[in-house]
């Protein structure tokens, strides 16, 4: 059993395991795979567990001898015990339900994880997609942060004055709708492209025209956080996620150990992330 | 049952349940849905194994089988539909687990837990006690409150509008270090630590963080005098900004005084946002339009 998962604690013979789910869904778990946690927490542990930031939950105090059985254990629930150390972490996605996401990210998190759970990195790194402009996975604070945009138009269809996109509680979030007797009125200067108002327009008067992705990179948290910048914008899932494969291909070959994303844009600027 | 026939009486949809109607299903499903975000209170920062297995047992009867993990050590049970929501919160409550951390309140404070090796002092009783003094109070915009037992700060106190990090002073023994050992050296990344004639000094580059107590294998550097650092007024999302340093070294009582303070001052001060109808502003705009100086005591 490699290192990747399992972290130090304070009491001796004694690990922390961070398990992810792996199947069927990445950025959730299933309601078996939850009660398989809470019996590996009561038979080899201390009876908690942790809910970490990145979609991961901490199961403390296991005894190293018993790893092996916990981790066939998990294997047998699509669950895996990973997210630490110098490699890709978890990739974290937001919800599908959410009424504010605009493209659902759980497919893509699933597919990056699978391809590069297990690359090594020069240094730790962390992808985030988010379905909205809120990133409540913190898109913008990771090393490599997606976030799925909407760009809405008014149609032809006419306005039914129910008001629904400018009141509380599903109104727009950033004030770019005015509703006024001739119809709807879009600020785009205000409007972040979250796309709910056509979610929430029963008459089709604000609909989407097309959706996007922003890419941001070099963010990071901890003891230094840096904010990440915009890299480019790209038209659909396929391209965001080859894009990532070849920033992490341009990483591991420039980066030198322990650096990440954020401090290699430090040193060398942006232009490594252009062709 | 006749105690299964009460009604459950619950001040709700205001707090936990996230504006919850799943806005492209209304007219395919026709029954309104809702995400229940829960936590264990009083906060202690785990799930016993009970309460994991009520979220399942909930989650298989009136959900969808699927978990959400949020960002902020909830757990959010999807699509449970609006007739189950009662029968779900009973069940819940009764594990110990309530709604919360949505809506503009005090979200559900994070703290990192304490037996990760890393961490200089232990957070997660301060944290709970922070929880059950402040924890689910109404405010004018959502609030998060972060502790960190170590300048890592996995629980992001930099992006949050109080964030709270464990720091300490190194205690430097008076002994010589081993020849050649620079392990001190290595880890310290603010260039704090001199070595001379074989005995290590911090200059004053030193940003309290410990990392060096915890990577020497002599034991000449060892953890001091512990305290916090507040940070107020970060945030995440659509706009990110980083906190700004509000106390550098204060001890677990004036973290209460602290929290208290600031949540007050925010609370008269904050009014709605330019050119909105509703949206109130959060800390970090209150602290742009009247200065740090007017939350200093």
């Amino acid at each position: 059993m490699s290192g990747n998962g399992i972290v130090t604690g304070r009491a001796k013979g004694r690990v922390t395991l961070r398990i992810r789910s792996i199947e069927p869904y990445t950025s959730e778990f299933t309601a078996g795979q939850i009660g398989v946690i809470a019996d590996i927490a009561e038979q080899y542990g201390s009876g908690a567990a942790h809910v970490t930031p990145r979609q991961t939950i901490e199961v403390p105090h296991i005894g190293i001898d018993e790893l092996p059985v916990i981790e066939r254990l998990l294997a047998g629930h699509g669950l895996s015990a990973g997210s630490t150390g110098q490699y890709l972490r978890n990739v974290a996605a937001c919800s599908m339900w959410c009424l504010y996401n605009v493209s659902p990210m759980r497919g893509a998190a699933q597919k990056l994880n699978s391809l590069l759970s297990e690359k090594t990195l020069p240094g730790k790194t962390n992808i985030s997609l988010s379905g909205c402009d809120f990133s409540c996975v913190r898109s913008r604070t990771s090393d490599i942060g997606v976030i799925a945009r909407a760009l809405i138009v008014k149609t032809e269809k006419p306005c039914k004055q129910c008001s629904l996109c400018v009141k509380e509680p599903l109104g727009c979030q950033a004030d770019a709708i005015t509703l006024t007797r001739e119809g709807v009125h879009i600020d785009r200067r205000k409007c972040v492209r979250c796309g709910f108002c056509s979610g929430i327009c029963r008459p089709g008067t604000i609909a989407v025209k097309a959706r996007e992705f922003d890419i941001f990179v070099g963010g990071n948290g901890g003891v230094k956080p840096r904010e990440a910048l915009l890299h480019c914008t790209v038209p659909s899932e396929e391209d965001a996620l080859e894009l990532i494969g070849k920033i992490l291909d341009r990483y591991s070959s420039l980066a030198e150990k322990g650096e990440r994303i954020g401090d290699l844009i430090e040193r060398a600027g942006m232009g490594w992330l252009e062709d | 049952m006749a105690e299964g026939n009460e009604k459950f009486e619950l001040e709700m949809p205001k707090v936990g349940i996230i504006k919850g109607v799943l806005a492209r299903d209304i007219e395919i499903v026709g029954d309104k849905s809702v995400s229940l975000r829960t936590s264990a209170r009083p906060y202690r920062n785990v799930y016993t194994a009970a309460q994991l297995r009520t979220i399942k047992s909930v989650v298989e009867k009136y959900g969808s089988g699927k978990v959400h993990l949020t960002a902020r050590h909830n757990l959010e049970i999807p699509e449970i539909g609006q007739k189950n929501v009662d029968r779900a919160l009973r069940e819940l409550y009764s594990a110990g687990l309530f709604p919360g951390g949505a809506g503009t309140s005090v979200r559900n404070i994070f703290t990192c837990p304490d037996w990760c090796s890393k961490g200089i002092r232990p957070v997660q009783e301060i944290g709970g006690m922070i929880s059950k003094n402040f924890g689910d109070l109404d405010m004018p915009n959502k609030v998060t409150i972060s502790f960190a037992g170590c300048s890592n700060g996995c629980s992001r106190p930099h992006n949050c509008d109080i964030g709270i990090i464990a720091v300490g002073k190194t205690a430097v023994s008076a002994d010589r270090c081993p020849d050649g050992c620079a392990a001190c050296l290595g880890v310290c990344r603010f260039e704090a630590i001199e070595k001379i004639d074989g005995m290590v000094a911090l200059n004053g580059n030193c940003a309290d963080c410990c990392k060096c107590a915890e990577a020497c294998p002599h034991g000449r550097l060892t953890v001091g005098v512990t305290g916090f650092r507040v940070f107020i007024g970060g945030k995440e999302g659509s706009t990110v900004r980083f906190g700004v340093k509000y106390a550098d070294f204060a001890d677990d009582f004036e973290i209460l005084e602290i929290v208290d303070r600031v949540l007050n001052h925010y609370r008269e001060n904050a009014r709605l946002r330019d050119g909105s109808s509703r949206k109130k502003e959060r800390l970090a705009e209150v602290i742009d339009r009247l200065g740090i100086e007017s939350f200093l005591p």
